[in-house]
């Protein structure tokens, strides 16, 4: 296949999942879904590679689902598979890390033979169990497992596993509602596929997806290649929700001959008992994003491009999550991952890289009554902090790295649940001094509009470790939670009263360079 | 009695001028935009056309119809005087938060276009609206008072107004308004409860800054206008055309000119409605190609589709997101990077790519002669044999074929193919690239873009529809006359109207009809004032009904349009049945016993459809009527006629592979497509049935 026979079949592809992350995203009952695009969508050729993905997301999301096609197909009789079944689980080791993430996984038939997969994992509002929050002691707490299985056959609900689904589960309809918008974007996805088939006259797609695949590993070790090899360190130390200190710490190894780079997190924090413990597959999402995002963002994420980068995890390591481990707000610590391994490579490419940012984004859940007695769970939602600044560019106020989720509407918010918002702005001067300075946190305050009391599920972090600036560049600040000023360490689920407010204030980025 | 009626089109390089007759007869020029001076130009262009059919101001006793960029200029050149923002205390930085949002989430070094209004110039009162539309805390006078005291000292001229849960509950921000017209009479007031009464905070922030940003140019520049049309002797105030594909009285449009953001490119939507109806084809596809963006719109039933939400001055790599959202109601259009100045390149995987980097027109593609290098899709026009180098803009303009050809040698080099082959190889991929891009925007509005025929025009649509109808399985493709200034003509087929929106959240089982009926007459009152200022008598006027609802929980809206007998009748049941049908069309799915709840209520005010003929396609200079040269198709060198547009007979089957040329552009029929002269002064284009 030439560069332009390519181009025309593969913008094909990548219109084909974005027509499917798009439909998706406008018919999602989730807040996190619809208002900040916690959703990934991929297609996967016939053995399961990822091929193309939705240009939305997040990393953790977006390269755990990349896994997650061939462990459930690993989990399923393939040659069982018929027209009409769709797959479905949440098992964290198998998807993206935690329970509220289902993953669902559609074949793709052309005549009699499956030609790919259609994919997509979101973030659903409620899972049963614990809720929001890292408070759950094991992985049971944390709600309701589904493994492998088949949500669809041929076409027919499984009505047990709906039955089972709907009763273990806070807000059965807002579940309902999005796994449906996650299968009808498959059946989409198929129709799509089959017709660019069609216009090209393609029995299959697995030309194009090797092609493709390719390419796109090629040119990473060619991006590679152009680093001095060697094994560079790098660490990152930052504190999450109950005051435990976590140290993450890489190897980064650039084998300049290969084309290859190792990262190793030998020497990082072991097992949490509080569930921020992260699984092999998100840890693999978010170290590979490092990589890639770094070294060349315009490259397609795909098989072919994530193939170069290998992760080590030593046994016992909190990024390497083992049963029965809780880990629910697995992200707290898993969107920590990039820093020391960006911090090794400011060794290499010091133009590149990134100050250490506020990391992962605070999430919120409320719960409880609203002034008329009718009960409400809200969705998660989420803010940011500074980000790190870059080496001609001062770090963003409010914008996390890495993820890229959005920040859901005060009015949005104000409108679904008895929450009313004191404050929400830049807190000016959080983001570390430097050449390029860092971007600031911001300062949030709430209360309820209730009259009997509620619960507050609250996943800070940073709020002693601030992030560091980088070659001379000044910290950003620490973070604060208070609950009626007072400042608050222990954050589990807490039972609030009626007039509490919460206050916090986000971190804001390191800066880059002296002044 | 002959009626004239007089358009005019101020776009970014060029001001259009039609003056149609109603005996069909029409006169058109096109004149240089002046920037320092629009009205400079906007006269130049009224002078020639009225000049071209001997007749004075006075007689044109039709509309006078104006479309003009200059809302989006002032927000590209950022020159405007100094406005602020008044903001709910506690929430300042409402700008500069924006929705959070990386929107590139790979690429570690994007931007964000600087807020219009700078922090130095925020402010914030204590004050507070609820979601449910109480009002916790109401205004201070003295607060606003010295708000007005800061805004003397620095000089600010215009303010906008955006309280949280103001499209509930606008009280708030009605009185700062009332208090800054009482003390401060010569500021210019926006309240967002005015301008976009929507929920989420920073789209209606957004939307507001920037019509406090541009009022203080429009008022001056529409008063200017009307004043200098009346001592010129005509006798019609002028009418502006908007975003959302009405016309409206200057005066009115004067205070709202955020809703004057697209109307160039909407008249261009227009006309495909239009056409559309002169067709009797009720659904298509308005296809428009320029020098550095395509833009497409969906027809539905001879209407375009409109949207409530976009975003103007992408920052960052034209990437959505890096640019300003602005929610007034707006023909829904999507824009894609690929114009005729586009560049092509080769990226890391090897890989012919084209855009969104542009060339523009200094130094231009290649062939322009002018000092570019990059091969561009002009280029390979030129270097395929699609384009006449030596009759470009009727032959004003010459083109360098080798120039071209050397840009395409270096480009060929990279992927391994020759001259001809990379030239075919990026006339195949932009198209590709549009046809991709529409087929997306399709399927997000649930349409089944399949066999929709295409309406080209611009500069460079006409050369690609025929292989972009091909990758949408497309067998039709319009080619409209007086391609040149067609946006300027889209003016002129246009009603006026007004889209009015209000957010009123409600479960649609608990609906309160009482205060929708509130809501509504509100509109009907204001968009009926609109219209009697725009000239339209009250037993013209209609007003049609529509309401934006979900289910409960969702996050997005469906829209459904509200029969006069369900309205009327209060019918719930028939408007549950109305929003799953529309659902179901939508996403293919119904969930049954899901809550809904409506969200927001929309009314539109229009005039009647005005009844002005078609214009022909005006004759040009003579050239050979036929002709013939080697066009490379798919890297092959073929000999393919070439017709004069002027000269093509209604008695004519013009069989593909053949170009027909005109001064502005050149339609390119490809082979299995057949095209004919229509009795509108189109050339159609017809696939043969069964071909691939």
């Amino acid at each position: 296949m030439d560069g332009v026979e390519l181009q025309i079949l593969w913008s094909n592809l990548i219109g084909i999942v974005s027509e499917q992350a798009r439909a998706l995203q406008r018919i999602a009952f989730s807040p996190i879904v619809r208002e900040a695009g916690d959703l990934a969508n991929g297609l996967f050729d016939e053995k399961a590679r990822m091929v193309a993905q939705a240009v939305t997301g997040t990393p953790g999301h977006i390269n755990s689902l990349a896994a997650a096609a061939s462990n459930l197909l690993a989990h399923t009789d393939m040659t069982e598979l018929k027209p009409g079944d769709v797959l479905i689980t949440n098992d964290p080791w198998m998807s993206a890390g935690h329970f509220f993430d289902i993953t669902i996984l559609s074949p793709i038939f052309r005549g009699d033979r499956i030609i790919a997969y259609a994919g997509s994992t979101i973030h659903h509002s409620d899972i049963g169990g614990y809720g929001i929050g890292s408070g759950a002691r094991d992985i049971h707490e944390e709600g309701l497992w589904i493994p492998v299985m088949k949500l669809y056959e041929q076409g027919r609900p499984n009505k047990t596993l709906f039955d089972i689904i709907k009763r273990n589960v806070r807000t059965p309809d807002a579940l309902m509602g999005d796994l449906g918008a996650q299968v009808s974007s498959g059946l989409i996805a198929s129709e799509r596929l089959n017709a660019l088939c069609d216009r090209y006259g393609l029995d299959d797609i697995a030309e194009l997806s090797q092609e493709i695949i390719e390419r796109s590993e090629k040119a990473t070790r060619e991006a590679i290649r152009k680093l001095p090899s060697g094994t560079y360190h790098g660490a990152s130390k930052f504190d999450v929700p109950g005051g435990e200190v976590i140290d993450l710490k890489t190897a980064v190894t650039v084998d300049a001959e290969a084309g290859e780079i190792t990262i190793d997190f030998e020497g990082s924090s072991g097992p949490s008992a509080m569930g921020i413990n992260v699984v092999p597959a998100y840890t693999h999402a978010y170290a590979t994003f490092a990589i890639r995002s770094t070294l060349n963002p315009d490259l397609p994420n795909n098989a072919g491009s994530l193939a170069p980068i290998r992760i080590k995890l030593p046994d016992d390591c909190v990024v390497n999550a083992r049963y029965p481990s809780p880990v629910n707000a697995r992200h707290v610590v898993g969107m920590y991952v990039p820093f020391p391994i960006l911090k090794a490579l400011a060794q290499v490419v010091p133009d590149a890289v990134i100050a250490e940012g506020s990391g992962a984004v605070w999430t919120i859940q409320v719960q409880g009554r609203d002034a008329a007695g009718k009960p409400f769970t809200s969705s998660m939602f989420n803010y940011s902090g500074g980000m790190g600044a870059r080496a001609t560019k001062p770090g963003l106020s409010a914008i996390c790295y890495p993820t890229g989720v959005s920040a859901v509407p005060v009015e949005v918010l104000e409108a679904s649940y008895p929450i009313a918002f004191t404050c929400k702005e830049l807190e000016r001067g959080t983001g570390g001094t430097g050449r390029q300075p860092g971007g600031d946190g911001q300062r949030i305050g709430y209360r309820m509009r209730t009259n009997s009391p509620w619960l507050l599920n609250t996943i800070p972090s940073r709020l002693s470790n601030a992030p560091e600036g980088l070659f001379g560049g000044g910290d950003g600040a620490a973070g604060v939670f208070q609950i009626n000023g007072e400042n608050i360490v222990d954050t589990r689920k807490r039972q609030m009263q009626p007039d509490d407010e919460v206050f916090m204030i986000t971190p804001g980025g390191g800066g880059y360079g002296a002044v | 009695m002959t009626r004239y009626a007089l358009a005019i089109d101020i776009g970014g390089t060029f001001t259009d001028a039609v003056l149609l007759a109603s005996d069909g007869r029409s006169f058109v020029d096109k004149t240089l935009t002046t920037h320092n001076d629009l009205l400079e130009g906007f006269f130049r262009g009224v002078d020639l056309v009225l000049g071209k059919a001997g007749i004075g101001p006075a007689d044109v006793d039709d509309v006078v119809v104006h479309a003009t960029t200059i809302v989006t200029n002032a927000l590209i050149e950022r020159k405007g005087p100094p406005v602020a923002l008044l903001l709910t205390e506690g929430f300042r930085d409402i700008l500069y938060i924006r929705e959070e949002h990386r929107y590139d989430m790979y690429d570690p070094q994007i931007e964000f276009a600087e807020p219009l209004v700078p922090a130095e110039r925020t402010f914030t009162l204590r004050e507070r609206a609820f979601a449910d539309g109480s009002i916790g805390t109401p205004i201070n006078r003295t607060e606003v008072l010295e708000v007005i005291a800061k805004c003397r000292a620095k000089g600010v001229v215009s303010v906008a107004v955006c309280f949280l849960n103001s499209y509930r509950n606008g009280a708030n921000e009605e009185e700062v308004g009332r208090i800054f017209a009482e003390e401060a009479p010569d500021i210019y007031v926006s309240l967002s409860s005015v301008i976009a009464p929507q929920m989420r905070e920073y789209p209606r922030a957004s939307t507001v800054a920037i019509n406090a940003y541009t009022v203080p140019m429009t008022r001056p520049y529409l008063s200017a206008l009307i004043a200098e049309l009346g001592n010129r002797g005509f006798v019609q105030q002028p009418l502006i055309m908007l975003s959302n594909g009405g016309v409206i009285g200057a005066e009115r449009a004067s205070s709202f000119p955020v809703r004057m953001i697209e109307s160039g490119p909407a008249a261009g939507a227009l006309v495909a409605c239009h056409f559309s109806r002169i067709f009797g084809i009720p659904d298509l596809i308005s296809f428009d190609m320029g020098g550095t963006t395509a833009k497409a719109c969906m027809v539905q039933g001879h209407e375009p589709l409109v949207t409530s939400t976009f975003e103007v001055d992408r920052r960052y790599r034209f990437k959505p997101g890096s640019g300003m959202p602005i929610t007034v109601p707006s023909i829904d259009m999507i824009e894609i990077g690929a114009g005729g100045g586009s560049i092509a390149s080769v990226d890391d995987l090897g890989l012919l790519k084209i855009g969104p980097e542009s060339a523009g027109s200094m130094p231009g593609p290649a062939c322009y002669g002018r000092g570019g290098t990059h091969a561009c899709v002009t280029d390979a026009d030129v270097m395929l044999g699609i384009l006449n180098p030596d009759r470009f803009l009727g032959g004003d303009m010459k083109l360098d074929a080798e120039a071209a050809g050397q840009a395409f040698d270096r480009l060929g080099a990279k992927l391994g193919l020759s001259r001809t082959q990379s030239a075919w190889g990026v006339f195949e991929v932009v198209c590709e690239q549009m046809a991709a891009a529409t087929r997306t925007h399709a399927t997000e509005r649930g349409i089944d873009y399949r066999g929709l025929p295409l309406l080209a025009f611009g500069g460079a649509g006409p050369v690609h529809a025929c292989m972009v109808a091909n990758l949408t399985d497309s067998t039709k493709v319009i080619y409209p006359p007086l391609a040149s200034v067609l946006s300027a003509f889209g003016t002129l087929v246009t009603p006026a109207q007004i889209d009015l929106v209000r957010s009123l959240v409600s479960p649609l089982a608990d609906l309160d009809w009482d205060k929708v009926d509130v809501v509504l007459a509100a509109m009907v009152e204001e968009g009926g004032a609109a219209l009697s200022e725009a000239g339209i008598p009250k037993a013209d006027a209609s007003f049609g009904y529509s309401v934006e609802m979900r289910y409960m929980g969702q996050q997005s809206e469906v829209r459904i349009s509200l029969p006069d007998d369900v309205r009327k009748s209060r019918d719930t049941a028939a408007i549950h049945d109305l929003f799953e049908a529309e659902y179901h069309r939508q996403y293919g799915l119904k969930l049954a016993g899901m809550g809904i709840e409506m969200v927001n209520w929309l009314v539109t005010a229009s005039g009647l459809q005005p009844d002005r003929p078609a214009a022909k396609q005006a004759t040009s200079a003579s050239v050979p009527n036929r002709s013939s040269r080697i066009v490379h198709i798919h890297g092959k060198p073929e000999e393919v006629q070439v017709y004069q547009r002027s000269a093509v007979t209604a008695s004519d089957r013009i069989a593909g592979p053949a170009i027909i040329e005109e001064r502005e552009t050149t339609i390119f029929i490809l082979k299995n497509w057949t095209a004919t002269l229509h009795e509108s002064g189109s050339i159609v284009a017809d696939k043969t049935k069964g071909a691939l």
